[in-house]
């Protein structure tokens, strides 16, 4: 599979609306019998009595861009996928709305599950993408992945 | 031999600035010396080093107008 780079960044939060249009445009790919969804929220984390607000994002997008590439080809050879999207915020995302939509299809189901959770692991770890977590009093701290 | 070199995240906001030339550079080694003489800030920093988007394991070669970005822990998603 080599198709030309995707764009994965949205600026902002990513919406219920935006989500829903992704599975209803699957409709019409009648040879999925199964989709795998993982949705990244940002969580009002406290932090040495600190309530995260919001968390902003930015990234080397170019270098993201070219290693989602590569995470994507793999996760094609390695799994019998249909389609497989993503999408990350960048720029400022509040608690409570999504910041991450990884969306995986197959004809039976682990594939898409299993797929769908490599994809997510793996871009966590290797793409560029960096959240800064914006605590209500205006103050802010560079987060830390677990 | 100019080097580009692009800063994110905390090392962006610690020197504030995004982009940085640095003048007269063959080698990643030579330029994280360099870097690490002129601003304090790069002791101790936690990073990696990527050399045209690719990171990089060892000291690397760099070329006229090179482009060397220094990436903090990744935490997206």
């Amino acid at each position: 599979m080599s198709e030309k780079i995707k764009n994965i960044f949205i600026r902002g939060a990513i919406s219920p609306a935006f989500i829903a249009d992704g599975i209803q445009k699957h409709q019409s790919k009648t040879s999925i019998g199964g989709h795998s969804i993982f949705l990244g929220q940002v969580r009002a984390d406290i932090l040495n009595e600190k309530k995260v607000a919001a968390i902003e994002y930015t990234a080397y997008e170019e270098m993201a861009l070219e290693k989602m590439h590569l995470i994507r080809e793999y996760i094609f050879q390695k799994y019998p996928l249909t389609c497989l999207h993503i999408y990350h915020s960048l720029g400022i995302v509040e608690v409570g709305e999504i910041c991450l939509f990884v969306f995986t299809s197959s004809a039976h189901r682990k594939a898409a599950i299993d797929a769908c959770e490599e994809t997510v692991e793996r871009l966590k770890l290797e793409l560029p993408v960096w959240g800064k977590e914006l605590f209500t009093d205006d103050s802010h701290q560079w987060k830390i992945n677990k | 031999m100019a080097i580009k070199v692009l800063l994110f995240a905390q090392l962006a906001e610690l020197m504030n600035a995004k982009e940085l030339v640095v003048e007269n550079i063959s080698s990643t080694n030579e330029l994280i010396g360099v870097l690490e003489q002129q601003y304090p800030v790069f002791k101790g920093a936690a990073y990696v080093v990527a050399v045209e988007k690719d990171i990089i394991n060892a000291n690397t070669k760099l070329n006229d107008f090179s482009t060397v970005a220094l990436l903090p822990p990744f935490s997206g998603g």
